[in-house]
């Protein structure tokens, strides 16, 4: 039976294909049949000698190939021979663009040219510094340093999800200690982001009066040094406002004067709301973890459990604008610190609070002039500690509560900074810069101020922030530390080997590209 | 008395929030058409001259000859949320040539700025757009308003450096025309 079938399938396919059938085979209206030229094909006319009898040429344009046959220049083989040549190149060239077109459609779905994920490089600093202080065996006063090396990663996933963000800082592998109850403190494994956050725009409609909820680890909306990235700072050195002593100095002490203090952390882990009003007024409103960017490395991902009894800090800030880039901003941090399970440095357990006013004035009339302040104070709760030794509760005795055995303490800071960007002439893309700050970490007692002036200069290769910024920075530091307060408690002062008393010298260069 | 300090401040500040951001002095936008249609001029750009109009977008090349700037600029929507301003819905709709008597820094310049323009429609001019000489219907700005925001939607801007960033935007008016 099958047999059969084949055999008549295969006789009425012979019949279609039957030229004196193939005109039934055309559906629609019927047309002349108009003398199709294929290429390919010979022509008998191409043997017969040139002059001969006028014949039909071609339709479908008068192309040069044409003309010259049509001249008799050319014979109907080398016109042939154009032809198919032509049409071998518009078949390779619609191959091609069908490949591109191929290609366009499967990389325009992947998420780097959508703006879902892209990456660039926040700051890539080598830094030469030099300090003045004696330093101890095995130290040196010279050395070359990598200060910066971030690679950012962000991306818009929708309307309601506007920004996540990565920052990796690949020096962030050293294991940190945090502050045990007692005994020795334990290395703990520091996170290798500084930052990851997840802005969140719930309702379109309300930004940007209510412009995001944002979550995670971010810079702190507190003043403006703690905003601004480290890739487009005007100065090397942190401001004390960020973190003062340490560093081979002298240890905390009782007056609360010594250790280092970090006395508003830049990082921090947080959920809070931001938005601007008609223009003018922007803010943030927010509750941290209070216990800096390490902090996740103490939470237990099975039970739950994390440091420093968090979430237990309030912030809010409100800024002012004068005009699109010149503003003034109040912030307040409110809540509780601990100095136990906490990786902050100089925070005791209790009350804690700041208050904050910076402002910016970046010049319209002399355009490249731009100067800025801040103003902190605010109180840091008993024991206040440096993180890493034993601590465990507010009392003063050190051998029953570890830490500093300091009483609570009002701690105060401010700065101004003032810079000129030249932008014609023979010092174009240089940048003097200048810098004043003091830091008191003890109000009530005298004798322990800090207080620096930083003389800088910057050289922009490429100067277009916040996403191009590559630079050289030449800062000279003239440092002072008065002491470490007066009373009976107050531990011997070497100024010698405090490098807070010992004037620094700074050479960076900085690529940022993104 | 706190309490009506904080009744006053709030009653402030959502008026403030409900207010219209307006860029232009209400005599630049006075006789401006709202519903000037931008494809049916790139079309048929000499059809609709010395209408007062005004469009959004992204500078996508500019040249400064003598006290005049002519910039071309791909179209935009202007929208209010979540920022006002020209937004790139991912679509493109065409480009336009403005033409400005005055000066305008470099800076302010700088390609994928966003910029609001405000003038009147003149016949198609012929621009050179990376060494392609293309004509593109144009407008002769009255005022222009610019965010300098190098590439990036205004609203995204101010976290768009690792950190916070004020956004500078400068409006621009023409000295004559």
């Amino acid at each position: 039976m099958n047999v059969f079938l084949s055999l008549f399938w295969c006789v009425l396919t012979a019949m279609l294909m039957w030229p004196g059938s193939g005109a039934a085979a055309e559906i629609g209206p019927n047309k002349p049949r108009a003398s199709v030229f294929v290429a390919q094909k010979t022509d008998d006319a191409s043997s017969q000698s040139q002059g001969a009898a006028p014949r039909e040429y071609p339709l479908g344009g008068t192309s040069v190939e044409d003309l010259l046959l049509q001249k008799g220049t050319i014979t109907m083989d080398e016109w042939i021979q154009i032809k198919a040549e032509q049409e071998y190149r518009v078949a390779d060239q619609s191959r091609r663009i069908d490949t591109l077109e191929e290609w366009k459609n499967r990389t325009e779905l992947l998420p780097i040219l959508r703006d879902k994920v892209n990456f660039g490089l926040n700051a890539l600093q080598f830094l030469y510094s030099h300090l003045d202080a004696q330093v101890p065996e095995g130290r040196s006063q010279d050395g070359f340093s990598i200060r910066r090396s971030e690679m950012l990663f962000w991306g818009k996933i929708s309307e309601t999800i506007p920004r996540w963000h990565i920052l990796m800082e690949f020096q962030s592998i050293n294991l940190t200690n945090n502050t045990p109850t007692s005994g020795a403190s334990t290395p703990t494994s520091a996170t290798f982001f500084r930052e990851s956050y997840i802005d969140v725009r719930p309702i379109q409609s309300w930004a940007p009066n209510l412009n995001v909820i944002r979550m995670g680890i971010f810079r702190m909306p507190f003043g403006i040094f703690t905003e601004t990235s480290g890739g487009l700072r005007d100065v090397i050195s942190s401001p004390y406002l960020t973190s003062v002593g340490g560093g081979g100095g002298p240890p905390q002490n009782a007056n609360g004067t010594g250790g280092q203090i970090e006395f508003i952390q830049e990082r921090d882990y947080f959920v809070d709301v931001r938005g601007k009003i008609a223009n003018r007024l922007e803010y943030a409103v927010g509750v941290m973890n209070n216990n800096n960017y390490q902090a996740n490395a103490l939470v237990s991902t099975t039970s739950g459990l994390s440091g420093a009894n968090q979430p237990k800090a309030f912030y809010t800030r409100v800024r002012l604008f004068g005009n699109d880039v010149s503003f003034v901003s109040f912030t307040t941090l409110q809540g509780e610190s601990n100095n136990a399970g906490t990786m902050i440095n100089g925070r005791g357990k209790g009350r804690f609070d700041r208050y904050g006013i910076d402002a910016r004035y970046t010049s319209k009339l002399f355009p490249g002039f731009m100067a800025q302040g801040e103003y902190w104070a605010g109180h840091d709760g008993a024991n206040a500690t440096t993180v890493g030794t034993a601590a465990n509760g507010a009392c003063q005795v050190i051998s029953q509560c570890g830490g500093s055995g300091a009483p609570g303490v009002q701690r105060r800071t401010w700065y101004v900074l003032a810079k000129y960007l030249i932008t014609d002439g023979m010092f174009e893309n240089f940048e003097p810069t200048v810098m004043y700050e003091q830091f008191d970490p003890n109000t009530s007692m005298g004798n322990d101020l800090y207080t620096r002036t930083i003389v800088g200069l910057t050289y922009y290769f490429e100067n277009f922030p916040p996403k191009v910024q590559s630079k050289i920075q030449i800062n000279y530091e003239f440092r002072h530390h008065a002491g470490l307060g007066t009373g009976p408690n107050t531990p011997p002062y070497d100024s010698a080997t405090d490098p807070f008393a010992n004037n620094a010298f700074f050479v960076q260069f900085q690529v940022r590209f993104m | 008395m706190t309490r009506v300090s904080a009744t006053v401040l709030a009653v402030f500040l959502g008026i403030a929030a409900c207010s219209t951001y307006q860029l232009f002095p209400a005599e630049v936008m006075d006789g401006v058409d709202p519903n000037f249609d931008f494809s049916q001029w790139r079309m048929i750009p000499n059809q609709a001259l010395e209408r007062k109009i005004q469009l959004g977008g992204s500078i996508l090349h500019s040249e400064r000859k003598d006290a005049n700037v002519t910039i071309v600029v791909t179209q935009l929507p202007i929208v209010e949320h979540p920022a006002y301003g020209p937004k790139d819905m991912g679509k493109r709709s065409g480009e336009f040539a403005v033409t400005f008597m005055g000066q305008i820094e470099p800076p302010m310049l700088q390609r994928g700025n966003r910029l609001i323009v405000v003038g009147t429609t003149k016949a198609a001019k012929v621009v050179t757009v990376d060494d392609m000489p293309r004509s593109l219907p144009s407008v002769s700005a009255k005022c222009l308003h610019i965010w300098n925001t190098g590439g990036r939607d205004i609203a995204d801007f101010p976290s768009y450096g690792a950190g916070y960033e004020t956004l500078e935007e400068v409006t621009f008016c023409a000295t004559a025309q």
